[in-house]
């Protein structure tokens, strides 16, 4: 990185706080994409939003491109360094600043880690919905960055929807402040929120954030049915949705992913071609009513074998697994990639077909975990990244998966984002003209595009396609793919 | 004052190509937006009507802009289903305007506004280009979600020529209980136990006392009334009801509590909102005590557990320097003002970026 801008960086940072050297480099060159990496230029770490906004008017100045990182477990690439560019790491942000349980809400740094919220908000018997596989580690800038959702969005919704306010500086380094702690948000005037959290990091850094906070359901009733046929548990899906019940999460996994599973986690799951999880939550009366409802349903389904959780320790267990599949899958192959499209909900069972014929096609296996409840589908295509070809190979059955989604009516993600990973098919789901709108728009706030350079939009330079195996977080159980 | 009335996408592109400057307007049911438009042309979208794809069972149905609520909410209801954002003029208003000026009803206490239920739109932009934003599946997180955006824009960014949303399953059964507190600190202290209790309420607004029904003996100046709302199935609703009424009557400082009949009237926070101008204030709650003492003569309800007050008033100008007293925007929806958006106002940077890009002849108003 060249001295002049070194030394620019040297007025907002101490040494400690300014990252230069190869060594201090490497642990940033990836994130939860690990087929992917970069060498930053160098990493700025700061402690508050002042250093922030400084930061990012010398990027725009001196036409730096930057990148902010949270935790790095994207898994679009979104948070992967751009080459000899600068990484903005915001983890030491992580301060909540208030917490108003009467108002539900919360006001935080970038920096706080997803479940530091629940856990802050459980004396008050609230909790912060959005729940990424992640929650443990990932944190709320990332999450906005990318509108992360998790396996209860069907009823409650992805991290747009819970965010009410936002302080942030653009690309340019323009401060704004946008919505409040209303829970209509912005209310009046073009919702900006809604706008601004799903960018990618391309408009620029959220430096302050307004959430909602739910009332914890009174009761949880979880139910699992193991079906001999993929088609049937997509089905089911299809059946409750139909009784007219709202199961706060929905969730499949077929017959490879549950051998990953039982091998990681020993859920005790039952051998079966796929399983069903479904997860009613609420009022105690209301729960315990509609769960009747459910079981009937799941019955005629034509279920092999139902198991239905008495307490929260057996509903722990039917969650770890699904919760833990993605490292689990990780110990059956040395690689994988991780697939986020959407189906309509009613063409789950078509698209699993179609994705069955195209691993036949190509000679790959692919696990399949997925949120049912709302057609997001994760298939895992597990390969070698020692064999030569192989990521280009599970990278084809990748792109014809997402064209797929695109047919079927759907998606090509639901819930990780463009980033570095999908950008090359983006023109699949929206035309010419709507992506030179969304570029125009990019460059009206960011004229030297320097935000998240090379992530969302197809084409610029590319990071070198290096690594494989897991990521060093992930190896260690710190982070899973979901 | 030169009037249009496209019937189709096409039109409304030549409509927007040929005029200097022009202004939506679907079924003028919120008479505020439509009086600065200073001679701009006036496009009337009430005619691009209809329900073009409604998937019961994927949740999602999408319709053309000037669809009435009325009919969406007509072919929701005959599936058991509905809006959760409760669009908040049902009987008058089109999707579209709904959206622009964010309008959602009591019920958006129990699942969200119209931007939790937005899944996508198409539109045309200032220069005439018609695009998609968004998507038709419940859950996408590919590209800007220009759709959001679109919720408040009021026009002025883009013309909303079709809509998808998130559709819920609806409820049987509805309930409505009615809380009376001596003083307005009474009924939020109420409000904030409710918010941290695991109660599902289907709605709550909050409302002086003597403006809502019944019309009862024993309420005063100053008393306010809680309206809470259960929803649900026959056979556990009694019990629930029961329960909440008793939590209440332990736990709050409510003073009488009685069950009202439900009906929509009573769930249409603007019906008993009588005044030459009525005016939307997003506001957190425990703003709510301050402002209330500036506006005590306005006819006033605080609905969606008092996150959104409605207030009715014949002095405007009042009501404006209540608002910029107590650092709140409002939008006006009856009455002729020279400017809809009064109090505080917003902070346009980022919006202003997208104007450039939609708009940069700026000719939509």
């Amino acid at each position: 990185m060249n001295r002049a801008v070194i030394e620019a960086l040297e007025l907002i940072y101490p040494s400690d706080r300014l990252l230069t050297r190869d060594v201090e480099l490497l642990p940033y060159e990836s994130d939860a994409l690990t087929a992917f990496s970069a060498v930053p230029g160098a990493v700025v770490l700061p402690i508050n939003e002042e250093e922030i906004i400084d930061t990012v008017r010398l990027c725009h100045q001196m036409a730096l491109p930057f990148v902010a990182r949270g935790s790095g477990t994207s898994l679009s690439g979104g948070s992967l360094p751009i080459p000899e560019g600068l990484t903005i790491g915001l983890n030491r942000l992580n301060r909540i600043k208030k917490l108003d349980p009467e108002q539900r809400i919360a006001v935080v740094e970038p920096g706080v880690i997803n479940l530091h919220i629940t856990e802050a908000a459980q004396p008050y018997g609230l909790y912060y919905a959005p729940d990424p596989s992640s929650q443990s580690i990932c944190t709320i800038g990332g999450n906005i960055a990318f509108n992360s959702g998790g396996a209860h969005c069907l009823k409650y919704g992805m991290t747009s929807n819970h965010v009410l306010g936002l302080k942030v500086v653009l690309a340019d380094g323009t401060v704004t402040t946008f919505g409040g702690e209303s829970v209509d948000g912005v209310g009046i005037g073009p919702d900006l929120v809604g706008l601004f959290v799903g960018s990618e990091g391309l408009f620029g850094i959220a430096l302050e954030i307004t959430v909602r906070l739910m009332p914890q359901p009174e009761l949880y009733r979880t139910v699992l049915a193991a079906y001999n046929d993929l088609g049937a548990a997509g089905d089911a899906v299809s059946m409750v949705v139909a009784s007219g019940l709202l199961p706060g999460a929905m969730e499949i996994m077929d017959r490879l992913a549950i051998k990953a599973a039982e091998a990681s986690v020993q859920a005790g799951y039952p051998d079966a071609e796929a399983l069903l999880i479904v997860e009613l939550e609420g009022e105690a009366l209301q729960v315990g009513a509609e769960f009747d409802q459910l079981l009937d349903t799941i019955e005629e389904s034509g279920a092999f074998e139902v198991r239905v959780a008495q307490n929260e320790a057996e509903r722990t267990r039917i969650w770890k697994g699904r919760k833990g599949a993605f490292s689990a899958v990780g110990r059956l192959s040395p690689d994988y990639i991780v697939q986020d499209g959407v189906v309509p909900r009613s063409r789950l069972g078509e698209a699993l077909v179609q994705i069955n014929e195209l691993k036949e096609k190509h000679q790959l296996d692919v696990a399949n975990v997925f949120h049912a409840g709302d057609g997001n589908l994760h298939p895992l295509i597990l390969y070698d990244g020692r064999e030569a070809g192989a990521l280009e190979k599970a990278e084809a059955l990748a792109g014809e998966i997402l064209a797929l989604c695109i047919n079927l009516g759907g998606s090509i993600t639901g819930e990780h984002g463009i980033g570095m990973e999908k950008r090359d098919y983006l023109p699949a789901m929206f035309s010419e003209e709507e992506i030179d709108i969304m570029q125009a728009l990019r460059r009206a706030i960011d004229p030297n595009e320097i935000a998240n350079r090379g992530k969302m939009f197809p084409g610029g330079e590319a990071p070198a396609l290096s690594q494989h195996g897991m990521h060093p977080l992930e190896r260690a159980g710190l982070i899973s793919r979901e | 004052m030169t009037m249009y009335a496209p019937g189709s996408v096409t039109e409304l592109q030549a409509v927007v190509r040929e005029s200097e400057r022009i202004h939506i307007v679907g079924n003028g049911s919120k008479t505020a937006l439509h009086c600065a438009v200073n001679g701009a042309a006036i496009a009337d979208l009430s005619g691009m009507s209809g329900i073009i794809e409604y998937q019961p069972s994927e949740y999602t149905v999408t319709a053309r802009a000037g669809t009435p609520v009325r009919e969406l909410n007509e072919a929701l209801r005959q599936k058991s289903q509905y809006l959760p954002f409760d669009p908040l003029l049902p009987e008058q208003a089109t999707i579209g305007g709904t959206v622009a000026s964010n309008l959602s009803g009591s019920r958006r206490f129990r699942y969200g506004g119209v931007r939790d239920f937005i899944l996508g739109a198409e539109v045309v932009d200032g220069e005439g280009r018609t695009f998609r934003v968004g998507g038709k599946v419940v859950k996408n997180s590919a590209g800007f979600d220009l759709s959001k955006f679109l919720v408040g824009s009021l026009g002025k960014y883009a013309i909303m020529t079709e809509l998808t949303f998130k559709v819920f399953p609806d409820v049987p059964r509805f309930r409505c209980l009615g809380f009376l507190f001596e003083a307005l600190e009474d009924a939020l202290s109420a409000i904030y136990f409710i918010n941290q209790s695991a109660y599902e309420l289907d709605a709550l607004d909050l409302a002086p006392a003597r403006s809502v029904p019944p019309i009862n003996r024993g309420k005063k100046d100053g008393n306010w009334k809680l309206l809470a709302r259960l929803a649900g199935f026959d056979d556990t609703l009694p019990q629930r009801v029961e329960r909440f009424s008793a939590a209440m009557t332990g736990d709050t400082a409510t003073i009488q509590v009685e069950e009202i009949k439900d009906s929509a009237a009573l769930w249409n926070p603007l019906a008993d909102l009588s005044g030459e101008f009525l005016v939307k204030v997003v506001i957190p709650p425990k703003q709510l005590p301050a402002f209330d003492v500036l506006i005590a003569h306005d006819h006033r309800r605080y609905s969606v557990g008092g996150n959104i007050a409605f207030a009715a008033t014949d002095d405007i100008a009042q009501l404006d320097a209540a608002l910029d007293a107590s650092g709140l925007t409002g939008l006006c929806l009856r009455g002729a003002v020279d400017s809809a958006v009064i109090g505080v106002p917003i902070d346009n940077a980022l919006a202003e970026r997208v104007k450039q890009v939609l708009d940069p002849q700026r000719k939509l108003v």
